[in-house]
């Protein structure tokens, strides 16, 4: 932590103040280029393959017209791949996510990680999908990487949470079914839902080929519980009410959340999913910074870029 | 302390309502959202008896506030003993009005209002002043306020009812209007004489029926101060038919002496017997004629026809429970010889001449039969019939024998008619006249002559005078005779021709008067006797000759009878009438009414030649004996006396609006209210403090 005060980092709630998404997502990324001394803006061209001879059937968009001047054939520019990388942003936007002590709930918190992800990446020419869900999917945008897309992601990313509880084993199932091809999927969400078919979830996503990575996001009053007052707690998603006295029921509540939280953490372990968990006050672009650790551990994401 | 309203008092059950929410409020007091309560088990409130209602003094100020303008709603007031009128110690004025009418003839009715009369004249004191009334369609003072002061204390009672049982109901119509009127007066004439401001007080004893008239009553203005109760008698048999002749409106029109008599039988309203039966009494040989008559419906019916040659007189109603009015008296009008003399040589036969048409003209009605006596001019006159005869027509001169007649016959009060058929007529007119020698010429009129100015004030023409007959334009003249009326004395012109020459001439004479018509009725002068107005200028002549008598026939009881236009001849003899029950009643010589009518059946009068008979009958009005609304008498401004339960209700009723004005003028109310908003006042600002503290501390923990 006291590397992180050494670096002049945003605070989440200076950031929150940002109203525009994409503003504060921009403001994350290139505050976060600046601290890498790296600049994103050159080296990532579009990697040419070979030409081939077209076809009837071949899309006539990637026929090579100057080539087809100077030899009066037709041919097919041929690229290693239309873009580097697939990812998909798994957001939740249950009603627990509208919870916040700071001033902001954890869904802005959410969107503005994911926003922030999905424009570091866009600026990489990674392709971006998103999928907000609740108990059910709520939006779903396929992975692409065309000027308008990022822009119609994040208008998704802003619709309120209209959903109610959280249900993490329908969208991740939902998501199998829909990407065939490998990509990045990135979930973000509190994980306050029975996890029991997380695991299993997960690992059908992992055996995909799925590379995956877990942000769990939690208020720091959800992780401290740091209530005084005996007062009457009344559950987001349930509507249900109940008197806690926040003094007698603080030990065994962190209780409940630790072992909640480390089998999530093991089961990502045992899955080899990268798991970070941390609290909304955290500035963004630590969390962006745990990002691209997380892949450069994983050394698929490295590899690629080398080659 | 009472209240005026004191439903509104239930408002304070409201109370309940801030204990409710203090103690509502404590389990819903901060209600924190949060992510999910996965993590959590409920950990028991540590609620305590103590503390389960929260801020008494709020919630005890909540309460006085809602208590308070519960009991201002209900508009309190201090209760003040009520003041009544302390009964007068001075004596009560009675005047005592007793029906005597005859509905008051209907079975147990008359003995119940004596028994009334009596327990009420029991029940007076001794300071009371009693007068007794009796009245039906004239008020009879029985016993008067100075009778009965006159009278020991002691035998009162007794003896005014003692009198009043000598009373019997009369045959008369009900007129209370005039009796109550009379009783007011009465009240106000004791007054005069004696400054007796004690109550004063009508009982009216009477079945009050419908028939009752109260018409005086409407235009008076009630004295103040003098109140009215009603003792209704009421009878148990509530079914009563009446009988009543129907009067033809033109009973000339009925020349058929059989035509009978039409009746309407009435029903009352109430009644519970629709089937009566209708016949002649003393009449033998008749058949009873069955009648329906509905409750509170009439029928005209025909009376039984008559087995021929016999007189019904007296037509009785059987089935009715009260016999009283059942009875209806009929006497037939007889035709009346009138007779007319002529003097002319014409024949009857001969439609040239004036005297063909005066044949006709005169036809026999139901109310006369005009015998028409014609003479040659020259022949003498039967004294006898110049004597009966009332008018004289002539056509022709007349010798100066038959001249003499006729001035005497017309100074005995005899009207003569002379047409003008010839110039000669003229001579004729001036010596009957007595101007000696009158000259006239013979006038053919260029086109034709019509009547132009005519006297419509003149009783001859007075029948014309509606703008609907007075067109006598129709009526052409060929022919007339000019002759100098000028010299005449007092000739009265009641019609011209329209050139200004007389057409119809009145000169009087003695007693009797003189009719001209310068031209003839017959064809070859005029269309007179063709036209419309022919018969009824004959007619008016005989009116006016005095020849048609008034009929005297129908009368109700109590009407008073003026025998003068029925007796016209016979002015000098003295006058008798035989009542129903046979006594004789002799009328004052000069006296022409008679007013003691008094019970319904045949009158006759007696003076020299045939007896005159009359039927006098029950009053219509009299079998209406449905019992009269009591409102119609407080319609007219009556104060009744209200009976003992509505009295409690009255005293109720000043209760409750003493209690209104009590609660006005004490307004409490208002100091309620003002109490209420001190309190609510009060509440906001403990509220508001006890809010402040219960949340500072709670600031600064977060």
């Amino acid at each position: 932590m006291t590397s992180e005060n050494k670096v002049n980092l945003i605070s989440a709630q200076a950031l929150m103040s940002i109203k525009n998404l994409e503003l504060r997502a921009r403001v994350v990324v290139e505050g976060f280029c600046h601290g890498l001394h790296r600049s994103p803006y050159h080296g990532f061209s579009v990697e040419f393959s070979e030409y081939r001879q077209y076809s009837p059937g071949d899309d006539p968009r990637y026929l090579d017209w100057r080539l087809y001047a100077r030899t009066d054939r037709y041919y097919i520019k041929k690229f290693e791949d239309e873009t580097n990388l697939r990812c998909h942003l798994l957001v939740d936007h249950s009603r627990s996510m509208t919870y916040g002590s700071l001033g902001y709930i954890k869904a802005q918190y959410a969107n503005t990680l994911a926003a922030t992800l999905a424009y570091f990446l866009y600026l990489q020419g990674d392709a971006v999908g998103l999928l907000t869900f609740d108990q059910q999917i709520r939006a779903y945008l396929p992975a692409r990487h065309r000027p308008g897309h990022l822009r119609h992601l994040m208008l998704k990313l802003e619709e309120p949470a209209a959903g109610i509880t959280t249900d993490l084993d329908a969208p991740l199932r939902h998501i199998v079914e829909i990407v065939k091809k490998r990509a990045l999927m990135i979930l973000i969400s509190d994980l306050l839902a029975p996890i029991a078919t997380l695991e299993k979830n997960l690992s059908s996503l992992v055996a995909c080929g799925h590379d995956v990575l877990l942000f769990h996001v939690l208020d720091p009053a959800e992780l401290t519980f740091g209530f005084e007052k005996a007062i009457m707690f009344h559950d987001l998603e349930t509507g249900r009410r109940l008197f806690i006295d926040p003094a007698t029921a603080r030990k065994d509540y962190l209780k409940k959340l630790g072992a909640h939280n480390a089998a999530v953490q093991s089961t990502c372990q045992r899955l080899g999913i990268g798991y970070r968990r941390f609290g909304t006050d955290r500035p963004l672009e630590l969390a962006l910074f745990d990002f691209v650790r997380e892949r450069m551990q994983s050394g698929k994401f490295i590899k690629r870029r080398i080659n | 302390m009472s209240f005026l309203a004191p439903l509104f008092l239930f408002g304070a059950l409201a109370i309940a309502l801030p204990i409710v929410f203090h103690l509502v409020r404590r389990s819903s007091k901060e209600n924190i959202p949060f992510s999910s309560l996965m993590f959590l088990h409920p950990t028991p409130p540590r609620v305590t008896r103590r503390n389960r209602l929260e801020h008494i003094f709020l919630l005890l100020l909540r309460c006085l506030v809602i208590g308070l303008l519960a009991i201002g709603f209900a508009r309190p007031f201090l209760q003040k003993p009520m003041s009544f009128n302390p009964p007068s110690e001075r004596g009560r004025r009675i005047i005592l009005l007793v029906d005597t009418s005859a509905s008051m003839r209907r079975e147990g009715v008359w003995p119940a209002a004596l028994a009334k009369a009596e327990e009420l004249l029991n029940s007076v004191s001794t300071a009371d002043q009693v007068a007794v009334l009796t009245f039906d369609r004239q008020v009879h003072s029985l016993v008067s306020f100075d009778q009965w002061a006159s009278i020991g204390q002691s035998e009162r009672a007794a003896l005014t009812a003692g009198r009043l049982r000598e009373v019997k109901p009369t045959w008369a119509n009900t007129h209370v209007g005039n009796a109550m009127i009379a009783a007011a007066e009465a009240f106000t004439e004791a007054d005069k004489q004696d400054q007796n401001l004690g109550p004063r007080r009508i009982v009216l004893i009477s079945d009050l029926q419908e028939g009752s008239r109260l018409d005086g009553l409407q235009g008076y203005d009630w004295p103040r101060g003098i109140e009215v109760q009603l003792e209704r008698i009421q009878t148990e048999r509530p079914t009563n038919a009446g009988l009543q002749w129907v009067m033809d409106a033109d009973d000339s029109a009925k020349v058929d002496a059989d035509a009978s008599s039409r009746i309407r039988v009435s029903n009352s309203p109430n009644a519970r017997r629709e089937q009566f039966q209708l016949r002649w009494e003393g009449v033998s040989g008749t058949t009873p004629v069955d009648i329906y008559v509905p409750p509170g419906q009439s029928r005209i019916v025909q009376a039984p026809t008559l087995p021929p040659g016999a007189t019904g007189e007296h037509l009785v109603l059987r089935g009715d429970d009260d016999d009283f009015d059942n009875a209806a008296y009929i006497v037939q009008p007889k035709a009346e010889q009138v007779t007319v003399l002529f003097l002319g040589d014409e024949s009857e036969k001969d439609p040239t001449q004036p005297f063909y048409y005066l044949k006709r003209g005169f036809q026999q009605t139901r109310r006369q039969v005009v015998h028409l006596s014609a003479h040659p001019a020259s022949a003498a006159l039967p004294p006898d019939e110049l004597n009966s005869a009332r008018l004289l027509i002539a056509t022709d001169r007349l010798p100066e024998n038959q001249v003499n007649a006729v001035q005497t016959f017309l100074d005995n009060g005899g009207t003569a008619l002379f047409i003008m058929k010839n110039t000669a007529m003229a001579e004729t007119i001036g010596r009957c006249a007595g101007t000696g020698a009158l000259t006239a010429k013979d006038i053919v009129a260029t086109n034709y002559a019509m009547f132009g100015l005519i006297d419509f004030e003149h009783p001859l023409f007075a029948a014309f005078a509606d703008p609907r007959y007075n067109d006598f334009t129709k009526i052409h003249f060929w022919k007339y005779r000019r002759f100098e009326t000028g010299n005449l004395p007092g000739a009265r012109l009641l019609a011209r021709f329209d050139n200004g020459d007389a057409a119809f001439v009145e000169i009087p004479r003695g007693k009797g008067r003189l009719l001209v018509l310068t031209s003839g009725w017959q064809p070859a002068d005029s269309q007179l006797a063709l036209s419309s107005k022919f018969v009824p200028l004959l007619y008016a002549m005989l009116d006016l000759a005095g020849g048609i008598r008034a009929q005297v026939a129908q009368f109700h009881v109590g009407d008073p009878v003026d025998l003068a236009s029925a007796l016209v001849s016979t002015v000098a003899q003295s006058i008798a009438v035989v009542k129903p029950d046979g006594q004789q009643i002799k009328l004052e010589p000069g006296e022409m009414r008679f007013s003691q009518t008094d019970i319904p059946g045949i009158y006759s009068v007696i003076a020299g030649g045939t007896p005159i008979r009359f039927a006098v009958n029950l009053d219509a009005t009299e079998s209406r004996t449905a019992p009269l609304s009591i409102d119609e008498l407080e319609r007219l401004g009556i104060p009744l006396k209200p009976r003992e339960i509505e009295l409690a209700k009255q005293i109720e009723q000043r209760r409750v609006l003493q209690n209104a004005e009590l609660e006005n003028q004490q307004k409490l109310w208002r100091w309620l209210t003002v109490a209420a908003l001190v309190l609510l006042l009060m509440e906001t600002w403990v509220a508001g403090w006890l809010t402040r503290r219960t949340t500072m501390p709670a600031e600064g923990t977060t």
